[in-house]
């Protein structure tokens, strides 16, 4: 299923489809329209995930009361309010330090989270080069470590960039073949991956290999618009 | 009349220039060093980098879409001395900007930039394969990389702009 989202409520929208959109095991492709998009995009998940998530468990502290059932079930939402999910986010088109410092600018306390556990930033270079399975092994380490800390999940924010850095016929088959072998679901699985693409390399692909992108591994893909025109669904 | 013998006796001097020395001064001031295409998708950068290049006498075009800037290096192939590209862009990332370049007029002389740390496996994917003159790690000083680039370009025009 294809959705496409214009206008001005778009980043909304995106986290919208990353929090609702997406179940947990699954992997989707998400095609943004520019890097700034993309900043704000995962500027706004960590904020909802991890500062949100921090403010609502110091209100869970302070409405604390002496009746039992509130006092059990209030430990119950406190535990799931103090284990966030791992967000893992590589980065192509910004350094680390990029991300990073724009994390800051919002407020986010980067440094703390990191070394919680919550949150990591890393080039996706790295992941894909020189073996291009290195990713998918950080996200199942990842996977691992959630479960074993009693954390809801993993979410991979994974900027594709990678595949569209070098020439030749072999770059979009080695994508789709790469894309592919990623499940669309995962029974029991606690990763949510998100493959993002610039819509400058995503144009990159003909309609046969955005087809096979799609299609061969049955993604739920979104496609963020630029212009501020109607909102279209494509089933 | 001694206030007017003062004033007779007042020599000017004009001091005209040595014909060798405003020759190389018309021709640093008016004659750019080489002309650059300068590509990196931050518009930032490429404003910065336009602009200290053009101060350091080179004439620039920026362009902040590798797409735009391969389309006006083909219209303008001849015109281009070198070519400064960001390497990791969306649409066209500079390793591939490189190649067409080189491809449509081989002796235009290529930089890389780029903000991530030089890894040598980051291009041993497409060398030896691939000619490129100069790498250089973003920041860099608009001094570092007018010598870089005076380096790549040649002598005889280094030699101009000292």
């Amino acid at each position: 299923m294809t959705m496409r989202r214009t206008g001005s409520h778009h980043i909304e929208s995106v986290i919208e489809w990353f929090e609702i959109g997406l179940e947990e095991g699954e992997n989707g492709i998400l095609v943004y329209p520019n890097t700034q998009t993309f900043r704000e995009i995962y500027m706004q998940y960590v904020k909802d995930q991890l500062v949100a998530r921090e403010e609502q468990k110091e209100n869970v502290d302070d409405n604390n009361n002496n009746d039992d059932d509130y006092h059990d079930n209030n430990n119950i939402r406190k535990e799931q309010l103090l284990m966030p999910r791992i967000i893992l986010i590589a980065t192509f088109y910004d350094t680390v330090n990029a991300v990073k410092h724009n994390l800051s600018a919002v407020g986010i306390d980067v440094q703390s989270h990191i070394d919680d556990g919550s949150l990591l930033i890393v080039d996706a270079f790295d992941g894909y080069y020189p073996n291009i399975d290195g990713m998918k092994k950080l996200v199942a380490s990842l996977s691992k470590r959630a479960r074993k800390e009693g954390r809801i999940g993993v979410s991979a924010i994974v900027n594709m960039g990678f595949f569209f850095l070098y020439d030749g016929d072999k770059a979009a088959s080695e994508l789709i073949s790469y894309e592919t072998s990623l499940p669309s679901k995962t029974d029991g699985g606690n990763v949510r991956g998100f493959s993002c693409y610039h819509a400058r390399d995503y144009k990159n692909l003909d309609d046969s290999q955005k087809k096979k992108l799609l299609t061969q591994g049955q993604k739920k893909s979104l496609e963020v618009i630029e212009s501020c025109a109607d909102v279209a669904f494509d089933a | 009349m001694q206030g007017l013998a003062s004033l007779l006796a007042v020599v000017v001097r004009l001091f005209l220039p040595d014909k060798k020395q405003k020759d190389k001064d018309d021709n640093k001031e008016d004659k750019p060093l080489a002309n650059l295409l300068v590509v990196d998708d931050d518009p930032d950068i490429a404003h910065v980098l336009k602009q200290g290049l053009l101060k350091n006498g080179f004439l620039v075009n920026a362009f902040t879409n590798p797409e735009e800037a391969l389309q006006n290096f083909q219209s303008n192939s001849e015109d281009y001395c070198l070519m400064l590209s960001d390497i990791r862009m969306p649409g066209i990332s500079g390793i591939k900007l490189a190649r067409r370049v080189k491809e449509i007029n081989p002796n235009v002389k290529v930089i890389l930039l780029t903000s991530f740390e030089i890894k040598d496996n980051e291009f041993s994917k497409v060398f030896p394969s691939m000619q490129v003159d100069g790498f250089a790690q973003k920041p860099i000083s608009i001094k570092d990389l007018t010598n870089k680039i005076l380096d790549i370009i040649g002598e005889s025009k280094k030699r101009l702009y000292q």
